[in-house]
């Protein structure tokens, strides 16, 4: 618990870090019904891939600094010294990092999708969609940000980027399945078993290859 | 390896590049000993001390840490937040509700200081503040990247005095210094 509240003490008073993310989201998905016709209907066509990208965006941009900081000012080494699992070291920043970054968005994501579509069951829906791409957007670039440690952010962006486009395109089915009132569930399911292998094997890859920059 | 051993070497050996910044070194340090890592820049110093630590892999040989070892360190990085307070850096170091914190706060000149950023301290009052880590931490073996650069002579000594009744005490010392100091210690000179 000491380590969660320590990682939150820390991103907290980095404004820029979390807060900045969010403020990308909302700055997208406000200026989405500015540069379209102003009709609902047209709103509802290009409004989930918009979404689903402004998630992906804003993740990039919350994990462009998350171990710089560490790895310039020794941190890094003191947790590899210590006695305390380094994966699992990570695994919790990772989870902070959703706590302050991902969630907000995932809730936001609900109002946006609340406020375009006024279908409340699609957008109950998109928030629970919205939380489990978020975690996963954010896996995947932590472990671009930890490939390019020390070579700056947008290679390690560039390097994982293509990973996230699979998980993209569930995101999009997903959506057309429930409009359609097609099982969505499978579609669900695949993105649950993602996370689930990505939160078990992404804190371990990246503690190797931190650990391999640091040598 | 001998009982008494916390760290022992045998001929360990690391290049960069196909160019041999040691080889072949041996050494030992027991409880209760320190071993002073000396030799001109660019020798290796900070490579063995960080090839001690585990973070960096020797080229050649054996480095075998006794099971129980609990290792702190300080080096060139201080590990301290800049746009963190100094009460706030010692939550994140987990010193804030050490019995001999207020101790140590006031002999260093620190207490003062608790509400001011770290970003707003000089070096030497950084490098003070990266100090408790080593002051305040339940080891055994301490190790040490040039521990006084930086600190006055007030601060020297007082750094000194600690180290030396910590070896009294049965901890082992490994550090690097290029300035004097009063710590009976063995040397392993890097050429």
């Amino acid at each position: 618990m000491t380590t969660y509240y320590l990682e939150y003490l820390k991103l907290k008073k980095k404004l820029r870090s979390w807060l900045g993310p969010i403020i990308v989201f909302i700055l997208i998905m406000v200026a989405y019904p500015l540069t379209v016709e102003f009709l609902e209907k047209d709103l509802e066509k290009g409004f989930y891939s918009l979404l689903w990208i402004s998630i992906l965006l804003s993740m990039m941009f919350s994990t462009e600094d998350i171990f710089l900081e560490d790895f310039n000012d020794g941190t890094l080494e003191q947790i590899i010294i210590s006695s305390s699992s380094f994966p699992f070291m990570i695994a919790k920043k990772i989870f902070i990092y959703w706590i302050m970054i991902g969630l907000p968005i995932s809730a936001l994501s609900f109002l946006f999708s609340l406020g375009i579509t006024k279908d409340l069951n699609l957008s109950l829906f998109v928030i629970f969609l919205a939380m489990i791409s978020s975690y996963i957007f954010l896996n995947l670039f932590v472990f671009g940000s930890a490939l390019s440690l020390n070579k700056g952010s947008v290679l390690g962006a560039l390097i994982t980027m293509p990973i996230a486009l699979p998980v993209l395109i569930v995101l999009g089915k997903s959506i057309i399945a429930l409009q359609f009132g097609i099982n969505y569930l499978e579609l669900l399911l695949l993105l649950l078993g993602c996370l689930s292998i990505i939160i078990s094997t992404v804190p371990f890859i990246v503690s190797y290859v931190i650990k391999a920059h640091l040598e | 390896m001998n009982t008494k051993s916390l760290i022992e070497a045998e001929n360990i050996a690391y290049k960069i590049n196909e160019n041999k910044l040691f080889h072949n070194l041996s050494f030992s340090v027991n409880k209760g000993e320190a071993l002073h890592i000396s030799g001109p820049n660019g020798s290796g110093k900070s490579t063995l001390i960080r090839i001690i630590l585990g973070i960096t892999k020797q080229t050649k040989g054996t480095l075998t840490h006794n099971e129980s070892n609990n290792i702190s360190y300080l080096g060139h990085k201080n590990a301290l937040k800049n746009y963190l307070t100094v009460s706030d850096n010692l939550i994140l170091l987990g010193l804030n509700s050490h019995e001999k914190l207020n101790n140590f706060l006031e002999e260093l000149a620190l207490k003062k200081y608790l509400d001011v950023t770290v970003a707003n301290l000089s070096f030497g009052q950084q490098k003070k503040l990266a100090l408790l880590r080593i002051f305040l931490n339940k080891s055994n073996v301490i190790v040490l990247d040039e521990p006084f650069v930086g600190l006055d002579t007030y601060t020297q000594n007082i750094v000194e005095s600690f180290l030396i009744n910590e070896i009294n005490l049965g901890k082992a010392l490994i550090y690097t210094s290029h300035i004097n100091c009063n710590i009976d210690s063995k040397i392993l000179n890097l050429k």
